[in-house]
């Protein structure tokens, strides 16, 4: 290879190729691509304007101003949807839905995905014999009351301390799916006369 | 050029050409040990049971040694050989010092090794590629600085006055790389294998994101791109395509990559100008990420054909494009809306390795076949199976990105989505997500040992290419530079600074920090100062083209004043994103909500916490976004992990966020899940991590650890070593009651039956200190909104607090929002 070849010049008609040569390589030295340079001028304009039109014109919503309302939003329409739900529901009609096989069905479909975790798949809060972290729901004591009422708000709200007990699943599962498992749960009880 | 007109004294020098034999050598080990752990812990993903039990190799312990090895063991070897290789060439002269070359190599496979030691022991710092504990940090620095000093005192011994754009980003690794190391490690010890990071909480996630996201920037991609340019032309035999786009896209990059580091927080509640920053110089990051790709590219304009002949060509093709994959794919991932979906998700693990499989590999590969026949004075072994490397190496990252990208995607819009009513998560069971990309994760350890077997064969052939051949030391006549009478190294300060564009450029810059930072009105001021200094360079730039070019040619000639420039051009963004957040993002500034310290007992938990690498597969980030709240409740405060040394903020969701974790399940849950996971979830695949139940929490530490705690400013009532002990045999003492009483069954062989000893044996227990600190998750504050804007610089911060609220001092119960 040639060594610091200095006899190359501009090559005629093309790329200027520079003269200095490092360890054989040469370099030609071509412009800039246009699409390039404005690829980037681009970004760098979007940035500036993007700055000046938050810092000056409070042109977009805080990140925690936009969440709240939109959590508040779904706050309400839960809150809307659980009221509704509230007014139709009490103990009779929960002993009520706790006879219907097709409400029952849906309630144990989400019991079976979301609940024996800890209550067990028969409800005993054991596996194989070793106690699970959840209340046994096949038997007739009850740690905060037996009415369907009483289990629904615990579901619900979860137990009073959770670090003691259950997480309130209503956040996630919505009061539809709570009362269906409520009523999946009773379905293995009797109304008392 | 300025040795034209010097009387030449030649001489014959020989150049070492041992060092990047032993860094090849190592490099092709190394290798081959990452990537093997790679494959493990990935299928580790769908089977947690490949840890076969073993503590050591779960995956929360055996992903920092994965990555550690990756970067610092195979790309670290490699860019050795490359440097030590080329920079001779380069510079026409022997390495400086033979002693430090050796001690460098040595060194740096010692840290290899310890590393691949102390990590399956658990012992780590608990921030990403910067796990290694403090004894091995200073080693990393100390030999850091033998390679420094070795490779200057070559550059300052040389006789090639020009440095060539290879150099330059060398330069730019070694001061960039030292500067980053040393502010991210930063430690107080607590024992000789454990400290805590002086930076907490959100300083700390700044200060791990500017390193981590530079340590792809300085360690995986600048060197590279060095090897790219001393290496491409010379494979290709042809005229590398442009010199001025090497100096735009050279001075652009090392300036601009800096920024870019908050795109790792976007989305959280950092403050809002750090995000932009983030998001913003990602975008104009693409531009000169590119011209390094086009440089490369190119370069074999004219020289096409080898493409079908060369295997070294082929896989530097690849390898430049998987460049020009990722550093497109990097800007797109850094918008916020973009974000919201990827981050956390496989995609930005599909990302990194296009980086480093991709680009790395590839690069590593096709300079191995490079440099293995003219370092051993021989033939390639076999071409034949150079091409069969090829192709398995092709199609392994080519399925393994594609499964990241489908399965990123698809999980994150699986945990984004709300279903019909408007109200709810569509899929509130996180399990259900991950059973959805279970097959993409198996695509993903399918490709990933495609690769693995391709660079098996490449080991093959480089040894048996070794063994054809013997070492070959080159020999060459070169030019002497006489330093006496050359002007080679003699720029003076002055020189440096008088030239226009140079000058009206730093001043431009000094006004876009002002911009940043000064009130509403001035930073518009500030900002059109920038868009004055900015034509001006231009202008004169454009008037005296030649007057430029000039200086930077005779800045070429003078290392020391480069080195300078590139150190200031790298500085600036660190220093303005880190400085103010170090000063203004302090616990007495915070508002709205800050973390209740941990007891010593939690304090030993999240060090098991830490340990273990529980951050690996669960973040502690609730992001401001609606599917974030809904799952994991009110989004995560700045001041909520403020006292936390190390943030554990994390960056992978392979199980859910436990930011608010705490209080939200019992005792005996988590009690069960650390047991066997699968008891209370049963398509978890969570490892089980039964020695918590065997290994007794180290209470003794904790009196020195608090003690530290308090050095960095975490606010503890001052307490004898006996009160410290004793609080967290008390709490713990606590916590086994509770368990006991729900009737939990003790492993082991004979379990003492009487309560109270069954208590004791318990309470001395890591799963008690872990249980204790997954409780005290998301606990905080609720300081008073106005508290902070009217606070004095003399008034007590107990103040702030809304004394009329005393539910508000309690660790608000999280469940809800």
């Amino acid at each position: 290879m040639p060594d610091n070849d200095q006899s190359n010049k501009s090559v005629e008609g093309g790329p200027v190729l520079r003269d200095h040569v490092y360890d054989g390589i040469q370099e030609y030295d071509q412009k800039l691509p246009n699409w390039w340079l404005a690829s980037w001028y681009i970004f760098i304009v979007l940035f500036v304007v993007y700055w000046v039109l938050y810092y000056q014109f409070n042109f977009f919503p805080e990140d925690s101003e936009r969440l709240e309302a939109a959590i508040a939003e779904i706050d309400t329409r839960k809150a809307t949807e659980l009221e509704k739900l509230m007014t139709s529901l009490d103990n009779d009609t929960l002993w009520e839905m706790s006879q219907n096989t097709q409400i029952v069905s849906a309630g144990e479909a989400t019991f079976q995905s979301s609940c024996v975790a800890c209550h067990g798949t028969d409800l005993s809060a054991t596996l194989n014999g070793v106690k699970l972290p959840g209340e046994p729901l096949n038997d007739e004591t009850w740690k905060y009351g037996g009415n369907p009422m009483d289990v629904f708000q615990i579901v619900k709200n979860g137990s009073p301390d959770a670090t003691k007990g259950m997480v309130a699943w209503e956040p996630l599962l919505g009061p539809k799916k709570v009362a269906e498992v409520v009523a999946y749960i009773m379905s293995h009880h009797t109304k008392p006369q | 050029m300025t040795t034209d007109t010097q009387p030449l004294t030649k001489a014959t020098i020989e150049f070492d050409d041992k060092t990047p034999r032993l860094f090849l050598i190592a490099t092709v080990v190394w290798a081959l040990v990452s990537m093997l752990v790679g494959v493990l812990v990935a299928s580790q993903l769908n089977f947690w049971q490949a840890n076969l039990n073993l503590e050591y190799l779960t995956f929360g312990r055996l992903r920092p040694l994965h990555t550690n090895a990756a970067i610092f063991a195979f790309v670290g070897n490699m860019m050795f050989a490359g440097i030590y290789y080329s920079t001779q060439r380069l510079c026409k002269t022997r390495t400086a010092s033979d002693l430090l070359s050796k001690i460098h190599f040595w060194g740096w496979q010692g840290i290899i090794v310890s590393a691949a030691v102390t990590l399956p022991l658990g012992l780590t710092r608990g921030k990403e590629y910067a796990e290694l504990i403090w004894p091995i940090n200073i080693a990393v620095a100390v030999i850091w600085v033998v390679f420094a000093w070795n490779f200057f005192w070559t550059l300052a011994k040389r006789n090639e006055p020009s440095l060539y754009v290879a150099l330059w980003f060398y330069i730019a690794t070694i001061v960039t790389v030292a500067m980053l190391y040393i502010v991210n490690h930063l430690s107080l010890p607590t024992t000789i294998t454990h400290s805590y990071p002086i930076f907490g909480g959100v300083q700390d996630a700044l200060v791990q994101w500017w390193y981590g996201h530079n340590a792809v920037a300085f360690f995986l991609t600048t060197p590279i791109l060095g090897i790219m340019y001393y290496f491409m032309p010379k494979a290709a035999e042809r005229p590398v395509y442009s010199y001025r786009l090497s100096i735009v896209h050279f001075w652009s990059l090392v300036f601009i990559y800096i920024w870019a580091g908050p795109h790792h927080l976007l989305n959280t509640d950092l403050p809002k100008w750090l995000q932009m920053l983030g998001m913003f110089f990602s975008l104009m990051l693409w531009a000169p990420s590119w011209g390094g790709m086009l440089n490369g590219l190119l370069t074999l304009r004219g020289a096409w054909d080898k493409l079908r002949t060369d295997p070294v060509i082929k896989f530097f093709v690849v390898g430049i494009t998987f460049y020009g994959m990722s550093t497109f794919e990097g800007p797109l991932l850094s918008i916020r809306a973009v974000n919201a979906l990827s981050h956390y998700s496989d995609w930005t693990i599909g990302h990194v390795h296009s980086g480093t499989l991709g680009w790395n590999g590839f690069m590593a590969a096709g300079m191995i076949y490079w440099m293995a026949p003219r370092l051993w004075g021989t033939k390639l072994y076999s071409i034949n199976l150079a091409n069969i490397h090829f192709w398995l190496g092709l199609v392994g990252i080519l399925l393994y990105v594609s499964s990241m990208w489908i399965s990123g995607i698809m999980q994150g819009l699986m945990l984004n989505d709300i279903d019909e009513s408007g109200t709810l998560l569509a899929n509130p069971n996180f399990v259900e997500t991950l059973q959805a990309i279970r097959p993409l994760m198996l695509t993903r350890v399918f490709g990933g040992a495609l690769y693995l077997v391709g660079f098996l064969i490449l080991a093959y052939n480089f040894f048996m290419t070794i063994k054809s051949g013997k070492p070959v030391d080159e020999t060459r006549e070169v030019a002497l530079i006489d330093r006496k009478t050359s002007k080679t190294d003699k720029m003076t300060w002055g020189e440096t600074w008088r030239a226009d564009p140079v000058a009206y450029t730093f001043v431009a810059l000094a006004f876009m920090c002002l911009w940043f930072f000064l009130p509403s009105g001035a930073d518009v001021a500030a900002l059109v100062c920038v868009v004055i200094c900015g034509l001006l360079a231009l202008q004169k730039f454009k008037r005296s083209e030649h007057g430029w070019s000039h200086w930077y040619d005779r800045l070429l000639e003078n290392w020391m004043p480069f080195t300078i420039l590139t150190f200031i051009a790298v500085a600036i963004g660190g220093a303005v994103q880190i400085i103010p957040a170090v000063t203004v993002n302090r616990a007495d500034n915070v508002e709205d909500r800050l973390q209740i310290p941990y007891t010593p007992l939690e304090l030993a938990g999240r060090d098991i916490y830490v340990s273990e690498g529980c951050y690996n597969c669960h973040s502690q980030m609730i992001r401001t976004m609606v599917p974030d709240v809904m799952r994991y409740g009110a989004y995560s405060r700045i001041g909520e992990s403020i006292y936390d040394h190390p943030f554990q903020w994390g960056s992978k969701r392979t199980g859910p966020d436990l930011a608010r974790e705490g209080g939200r399940r019992n005792d005996v849950w988590h009690y069960q899940h650390m047991m066997n996971p699968r008891e209370l979830e049963p398509k978890s695949n969570m490892p089980a991590y039964p020695w918590l139940f065997e290994k007794e929490t180290d209470m003794d530490a904790l009196p020195r650890k608090i003690f530290v705690q308090r050095r960095l400013g975490v606010p503890y009532e001052p307490m004898t070593k006996h009160e410290i002990t004793q609080g967290a045999l008390e709490q713990a003492t606590k916590i086994a009651t509770g368990l006991i009483d729900e009737g939990v069954i003790l492993p082991g062989e004979n379990p003492p039956t009487v309560r109270a000893v069954k208590i004791s044996e318990l309470a001395d227990k890591q799963i008690i200190a872990l249980i204790a600190y997954l409780q005290k998750l998301g606990a905080h504050e609720v300081l008073d909104p106005r508290g902070p804007k009217s606070l004095g610089p003399f008034e007590v911060p107990d103040e702030r607090r809304d004394e009329d609220e005393p539910a508000a001092i309690e660790a608000e119960p999280v469940a809800a929002r």
